[in-house]
């Protein structure tokens, strides 16, 4: 006769797992050092808009350049979504995802001094590689 | 311009990976890779129904949509599509889009030896669609209405 704490056991054993592409985000920062692709998205009156950024990831911190024709349409303390993505072939498509609140830097010097320069707040980061595909335990 | 553009066409043609975003229904902005393939004037994006993406188009139907040559870093152009956009579950719909999409993406020398290297991920990646966990296949059908071409930022190596 299965004892409750075998029967315990068991369903738990059915439960544990279940199958993640999430990583953790400093597994793929390396995006981040040399940002394959990246875009932002944002709210305007027209709905969500997506534009073509430049990003930097300097002490932990994400800095976006946003052509400057676009910048008008964020404002200081605006929720955006910065996504830095990779690969084409299923198993190379990795990216990181990061939703946050955008603070102002003001102009760069450089070679993008035609962009203009914001700080993403993170509140939120999710980074996913389809080649770490896996089990992990299921903690929700 | 529109999609029987040339040059819009150019870039939707060698473009693989179309960054959507979308608005939830309390207003927050999305962005998300997905897959697509091209058909009868519309893009169709492969996801799941519980997906944001999917979520935030059924309470507000507007998109824009990003593409780049990811193939050919030097060409910085970066195709903009604004549109509108339902979610369909239609199984005729879902079979006619996996069967674009295996060609598009997999029926080919690097799609291939993508799979053909990563072959002991198969069994996780079955699991994980035959899981549900994040609901039921789905089609993004998007309406094109205004595209424009952009110059990606100097200073990256694409995009």
């Amino acid at each position: 006769m299965t004892s409750r704490k075998e029967m315990n056991m068991t369903l738990r054993d059915v439960r544990v797992k279940r199958v993640t592409l999430n990583v953790e985000e400093v597994d793929a920062r390396d995006l981040l050092l040399r940002v394959p692709r990246a875009c932002v998205a944002f709210i305007t009156d027209d709905g969500p808009q997506a534009e073509p950024v430049n990003v930097r990831f300097k002490d932990d911190h994400y800095l976006v350049g946003i052509p400057s024709r676009a910048a008008s349409h964020l404002t200081v303390g605006e929720e955006v979504v910065l996504v830095v993505d990779d690969g084409v072939q299923f198993f190379d498509l990795r990216a990181i995802y990061v939703r946050g609140h955008v603070q102002p830097l003001g102009e760069i010097e450089g070679p993008n001094s035609d962009s203009f320069w914001f700080e993403v707040q993170p509140m939120r980061t999710v980074a996913w590689d389809y080649a770490r595909i896996r089990e992990v335990p299921d903690e929700s | 311009m529109n999609l029987d553009d040339l040059a819009v066409f150019d870039v939707l043609r060698r473009a693989r990976v179309a960054r959507i975003a979308t608005v939830s229904r309390s207003g927050r902005p999305h962005v998300n890779p997905l897959y697509f393939v091209l058909g009868n004037g519309r893009i169709y994006l492969g996801t799941v129904d519980r997906t944001l993406a999917a979520l935030n188009i059924k309470a507000d139907p507007r998109v824009t949509i990003l593409f780049n040559i990811e193939r050919e870093p030097s060409d910085s152009r970066v195709l903009r599509i604004h549109g509108t956009a339902v979610v369909s579950t239609d199984p005729k719909l879902c079979r006619w889009y996996v069967v674009r999409d295996i060609r598009k993406y997999f029926m080919n020398r690097r799609g291939l030896w993508n799979v053909l290297t990563h072959a002991r991920l198969l069994p996780a990646v079955r699991r994980f669609i035959s899981s549900g966990e994040k609901g039921n296949e789905c089609v993004i059908e998007v309406r094109p209405e205004e595209a424009e071409l952009l110059t990606a930022p100097s200073g990256l190596s694409s995009s």
